[in-house]
């Protein structure tokens, strides 16, 4: 029924306004079956998601795994050994940000300084994990779950150093992205056993 | 009259009840409009799909209509070509309406808040922001705790004061 003036001619189709000339009536069949076939299969996908598990995550009950590297609220990483936060307040991180949303200030000489005073301003922080790529010391991760933010005022949003120091054990971006594997090296004896004899 | 024989009735307990109940069901069912900016719209369409089900929290009916929305998800920049835009529809929603100003861009023009002429700085120049939801783009999450926040905020009966921030605050470094 195809022809080469109208290749959509015969098969069923929807398209009620316009219409072949001939064979008016094998159109309108063909038209109420294909309708009806349709309905039947999206209702029928409709009817399978019925029986699968729901994806829906019961949020404020439960979390989402988030993905390792995942953006959130800043954190200052501690050192373990002294118990004083890594920053030494050289303000690589406040010259990198783009919307420049850092303000710290510094105390001590050489080794010894560190930030007295940091701030991050959450009103314009673009979450472009700039100030942690560019840190020398890993002083400062994103790589937390804090993602929960939401405040009635805006100064709320303004995290300073008693704020960001308050959580004291997060990975910085040193800290290997899994533990290391010590599963292979008995599996490679075993291979190595299997192997040959097989 | 044995309703409130065990306690004191004090002369305000049937208003306050009422308002209790008014401010209850309003909260149950949070009516946001279907107005999206930029980027941080895609954030909230993932929130009011499947995965993150805003209906699970009476905020997903998504209304076409601003007579019919009671809470306005500014979620983008707000450009100044939209901003008296944004001001039209904010008035044309029923008084007891919500704002939340979602991601950095809504909340101060986030990386537009420097060197930028054509965007807003900060949606609370505008219309009076109830929650402030930081992130670029927050994560569903964050914008379905901004959405508790701003139930909590209801419950309590607290309102945003109209006119939002009287001036611009003073940058924290210097341009």
């Amino acid at each position: 029924m195809a022809s080469a003036r109208n290749p959509a001619a015969g098969r069923p189709c929807l398209r009620l306004w316009w219409r072949p000339k001939g064979d008016t009536m094998g159109r309108y069949f063909s038209d109420l079956f294909g309708g009806s076939a349709s309905i039947l299969r999206s209702m029928w996908v409709t009817l399978r998601y019925l029986f699968t598990p729901a994806i829906t995550v019961q949020y404020p009950d439960e979390q989402r795994p988030q993905p390792l590297r995942a953006l959130n609220r800043h954190v200052l990483t501690i050192e373990e050994s002294t118990g004083q936060i890594k920053c030494t307040a050289c303000e690589a991180c406040a010259r990198i940000c783009p919307t420049r949303c850092i303000e710290l200030t510094g105390a001590g000489k050489g080794k010894a300084r560190r930030a007295s005073a940091f701030t991050i301003d959450h009103n314009l922080c673009m979450y472009c994990n700039l100030c942690v790529e560019v840190c020398p010391f890993d002083a400062i991760t994103m790589w937390t779950r804090i993602g929960e933010l939401s405040t009635a005022a805006r100064s709320g949003l303004v995290y300073d150093l008693k704020i960001m120091t308050a959580d004291r054990f997060y990975p910085t971006p040193m800290t290997p992205e899994r533990p290391p594997a010590s599963e292979p090296e008995p599996e490679k004896v075993e291979a190595g056993a299997t192997v040959p004899s097989s | 009259m044995g309703l409130f024989d065990n306690q004191q009735i004090e002369p305000g307990v049937v208003t306050t009840t009422v308002e209790w109940l008014f401010n209850w069901s309003r909260k149950s069912s949070l009516w946001p409009m279907t107005f999206g900016l930029a980027c941080c719209a895609i954030e909230m369409m993932a929130t009011g799909a499947s995965r993150f089900d805003l209906d699970r929290l009476g905020a997903g009916v998504f209304r076409p209509s601003p007579r019919q929305s009671d809470v306005m998800i500014v979620a983008g920049t707000v450009t100044e070509k939209m901003a008296p835009r944004i001001k039209t529809l904010y008035e044309q929603m029923p008084d007891p309406k919500w704002v939340i100003a979602m991601g950095a861009c809504a909340i101060s023009g986030g990386p537009f808040y420097y060197d930028a002429y054509h965007v807003v700085k900060g949606v609370d120049l505008l219309v009076p922001v109830d929650v402030y939801v930081p992130g670029c783009p927050p994560t569903p999450e964050a914008l379905i705790y901004g959405i508790l926040t701003l139930q909590e905020q209801i419950t309590r009966g607290e309102r945003a004061k109209p006119g939002g921030r009287p001036t611009l605050p003073t940058p924290l470094v210097a341009a």
